[in-house]
Parts: structure tokens; C-alpha cells; sequence
């Protein structure tokens, strides 16, 4: 009998270990799976057993920022009314101006506003979660922007939710010029020992073209996923590791990750529905939304409209 | 008195704890890695096989954020689980100064494997990260998974 009995728990060991074996033959399938297969498996868990803490998170961004002082709020929407008001004389102007060099309308960006979600885990330093996705308009390589500068670009979206990645991880990159368009770049991420060492590195400079501390460096537009103009960072000094006949300059970005709460997220055009039409108590609010370019997540179509 | 309802019940309150710290109050890495914790809490309870399986459904969970390093989370994750469950073979006991290692050291090696899997392009240097930020939160998931044991009545006398 004890012999019989060693046998069993012999057989039960052996069965255990082929069954470890089989999860950790499943792990290998799922690191080197293909990139839509993982985003497919990400995006499902997320969306069922992840989906009650994202909510939970997402609740609490927005009670945070319900309870953000209101006299915060009036300062930021005094400043913004006052550069619409500064803005109107100039794009009168530059309708002219158009009009005389018959040039086509300039098309205006359009933003969707979002709610950061971070998940803390490890492997996801750099990347962060958005409460709007694919029906609000965005799309992957929509860049994500804060205050006053890029932020990161969407690496995944799905329906009502996108995974994006901010400045500070490894394989952000982006075109990038002087703001008077005079010297042309590209901007990546360097990691410093910590992540609150983590800057950026502008390269690719023309030897022959320096650059002075202080000069305020843009995305440049070409590659096609930034458009033109977004802030990213200022010339702090030259970098020491310079590399043939070209500089590379230390930028200190405008924005720093670990603050993003609330992002704008540039969307397609194709989204826009053409309709400018303000009603109801919602009007002043709409036409800053127009004026500045940003929809909310979940609004309706006729407010989604043109900016001016 | 420890019995397997008791420990599967611990385990399902720190990882439901680790999402609420991690994701839904989004404190990252000041809090502690309540998975690995949990996860080699089960596996010191069941073999090879459900310690595996654990930590391949925990390390998919982790991975669910991790876009660009998909799946490294869920290999490390396996392995330790499949190395806490063959630990039970190797050594028997319960001594602080062996729990403490077991929990200290399972931590570590989780951030080695998965420092190994993410691959050259995405992952920091191994003095800053292995030698420097896994210490230390190896030593902080140790601490918490011994007062977890503790006050979790896990039937580890020695831990009290």
C-alpha cells in the first residue's frame, strides 16, 4: 500500500510540473507574440477584469479636479479669454493675408480633452492611459499634449480608451526645429540614472549651426506624426557627446510626466463635423471650446465643430 | 491556524489591494508590489503547476498596461511562481530569517527576470536597476509580505 501511495503523489508531482511547464512555454508565447496579438490580449484585460480599478481611477481624476480651487479655475479662463481676444485681430489679419496670396484656408488642429490614468506597473514607467479612444477620434500616433508642450504620442487606441507613451521613454522620438524654423533636429529621450533625471537630447544639429541657451525648440512637422509647432522643450547647453559633424543640444522639456492629469489629445479632422452653430446655456463655453480647437470627450456632434 | 481557504484568502485581498494602490489610486511605485508577494504566499501552498499558472494570469494582469514590453511581466511572474512552489521541496521551515529572504529574494529575482525579458531598447542599466531600485524594492515587498504573513494568520508562528 505505502508503495501504491508514492506512486500517486509521484504522478501528481509529475503532472504539476508538466502543467508549470505548459504555463511557462504560454509565457515565452506571450513575450514573443506578435505586436497585435499582445495589443489584442492587453486590451482585453483592460476592458474586463482591469476595468473596475481604471473607473475607480478615472473617478477620482475627476473628483480631484471638481475640487481644484475655483479661483485657480477663473485665473486660467481669464488668461485664455484674453489670448482669444488677442488672436481675433491676428487671424482677421492672416484671413487677408490669405485671401491676397490665395492661399487656402490654413486648417486649425482639433483636441479632445482627457483624463490621465496611470497603472503603476512595472514595465509601464513611461506610459500612461487616456479616457478617450477611437470614438472620440483618436487614433494611434495622435500626439498628446499639456499645458504648454508635448506630452507623448498614442501608442494604442481602442474604443473608448488609448494607452500612450510620454517623453521619457526609450523609443520617443520626434522631428523637431528651432522655433524660427531656422535649424531642424530631432528630439529622444535619454535616461538619467533616476527618472527624475530623464531629459531630452536634440540631435542631429548641422555643425556649423549653434545653438544658444534659452532657444525654444518645436516640433517640426516632418515625418507627419506632430504637426508643426507643438512646444517641446528649451536649449539648456551642448551636450558633450557629440558624434561626426553634427551637435546635439541638453533640452529641459515644458512638461514634466509625473504632473499629467489632464492632457489634449490632437485629433484626425476627419472626425470634425462642420456645424457652428451656439445655443443654449452651454454657448460661451462651446465658443471657447471652437476658439481653442478643444471637444470634450462625449460630446455632441454639432458641438465637435470648427474652431474659429 | 493556517488553512488553504485562509491563504487563497489572503492572496485574493493583496491582489485586489495591489490594483486599488497601483491603478486605481495610481501611487506606482510607492507602493509596494503586492502581486509578487501574493503570488509567492500561494506558491509556498501548491506545486509547480498552480504556482506557475498563478503567476502567469498575475504577470498578464501587470502586463495589461506595458504596451511595448508585453509579456515580461507574465515570464518573470511564471518563473518565480514556478521557483517560490520548488522552494517548498528544497526548504522546510518557517524562520523569520527565512521568510524574510524567501519574499526579499523572490522580489528581486521577479525584477531580474523581467529586467532580462523587456529586452536591450527598453530597459535602464543593471547598476541603477538591479543593484540600486530592486533592492530596495525588494526589501520594501519583504516588509510588507512579513506583516502580511503576520497579521494575516498564515499559521508562519515565528513571524509573530
Amino acid at each position: 500500500m505505502p508503495i501504491y501511495k508514492r506512486d500517486i503523489k509521484e504522478s501528481e508531482k509529475a503532472r504539476s510540473t508538466l502543467i508549470g511547464f505548459v504555463f511557462f512555454l504560454l509565457s515565452v508565447v506571450a513575450l514573443f507574440a506578435p505586436d497585435p496579438s499582445q495589443d489584442q490580449v492587453a486590451s482585453f484585460l483592460r476592458g474586463t477584469a482591469l476595468r473596475p480599478f481604471v473607473l475607480a481611477q478615472e473617478g477620482l481624476v475627476r473628483r480631484s479636479i471638481h475640487a481644484e480651487d475655483t479661483e485657480v479655475l477663473q485665473t486660467r479662463l481669464d488668461s485664455l479669454a484674453a489670448v482669444i481676444m488677442n488672436r481675433n485681430t491676428l487671424s482677421e489679419e492672416n484671413g487677408r493675408l490669405r485671401r491676397l496670396l490665395e492661399l487656402s484656408e490654413r486648417n486649425q488642429d482639433q483636441y479632445v480633452a482627457a483624463s490621465v490614468i496611470r497603472s503603476g506597473s512595472p514595465g509601464s514607467a513611461s506610459m500612461f492611459g487616456i479616457d478617450v479612444g477611437t470614438r472620440d477620434g483618436v487614433a494611434r500616433d495622435s500626439p498628446v499634449i499639456m499645458g504648454r508642450g508635448l506630452l507623448g504620442v498614442v501608442r494604442e487606441a481602442q474604443a473608448t480608451s488609448a494607452t500612450a507613451m510620454d517623453w521619457t521613454h526609450p523609443q520617443f522620438w520626434a522631428s523637431a526645429m528651432t522655433e524660427d524654423g531656422s535649424i531642424y533636429g530631432f528630439v529622444q529621450a535619454t535616461h538619467g540614472r533616476f527618472r527624475e533625471a530623464d531629459r531630452l537630447l536634440l540631435d542631429g544639429i548641422p555643425f556649423h549651426q549653434e545653438l544658444e541657451p534659452g532657444v525654444v525648440v518645436v516640433t517640426s512637422g516632418l515625418g507627419g506624426v506632430y504637426p508643426r509647432g507643438i512646444q517641446i522643450g528649451v536649449v539648456i547647453e551642448e551636450s558633450s557627446a557629440q558624434e561626426g559633424w553634427v551637435r546635439s543640444y541638453w533640452l529641459r522639456p515644458f512638461v514634466s510626466p509625473g504632473e499629467a492629469t489632464q492632457v489634449l489629445v490632437l485629433v484626425p479632422r476627419e472626425k470634425e463635423q462642420a456645424d457652428t452653430t451656439l445655443s443654449g446655456s452651454d454657448a460661451p463655453i462651446q465658443e471657447l471650446e471652437r476658439a481653442t480647437g478643444t471637444i470634450r470627450p462625449g460630446a455632441s456632434d454639432t458641438e465637435a465643430s470648427t474652431p474659429q | 491556524m493556517k488553512s488553504p481557504l485562509r491563504v487563497w484568502g489572503v492572496v485574493g485581498v493583496l491582489i485586489l489591494l495591489h490594483f486599488i494602490l497601483h491603478l486605481s489610486l495610481g501611487l506606482g511605485e510607492s507602493a509596494p508590489d503586492l502581486l509578487v508577494v501574493a503570488l509567492l504566499v500561494a506558491a509556498r501552498e501548491g506545486g509547480i503547476g498552480s504556482g506557475a499558472g498563478l503567476g502567469f494570469l498575475l504577470g498578464l494582469l501587470d502586463d495589461a498596461f506595458s504596451v511595448l514590453a508585453f509579456g515580461a511581466n507574465t515570464f518573470a511572474m511564471t518563473l518565480v511562481g514556478m521557483g517560490g512552489s520548488r522552494t517548498r521541496d528544497l526548504f522546510v521551515g518557517d524562520s523569520l530569517f527565512f521568510l524574510a529572504s524567501y519574499l526579499v529574494l523572490g522580489k528581486w529575482m521577479r525584477d531580474l527576470l523581467h529586467w532580462v525579458a523587456v529586452g536591450e531598447g527598453l530597459r535602464g542599466s543593471f547598476v541603477d536597476t538591479m543593484l540600486i531600485q530592486a533592492p530596495i524594492s525588494a526589501v520594501y515587498a519583504g516588509l510588507v509580505g512579513l506583516f502580511v504573513i503576520a497579521i494575516g494568520g498564515l499559521g508562519w508562528e515565528t513571524v509573530r
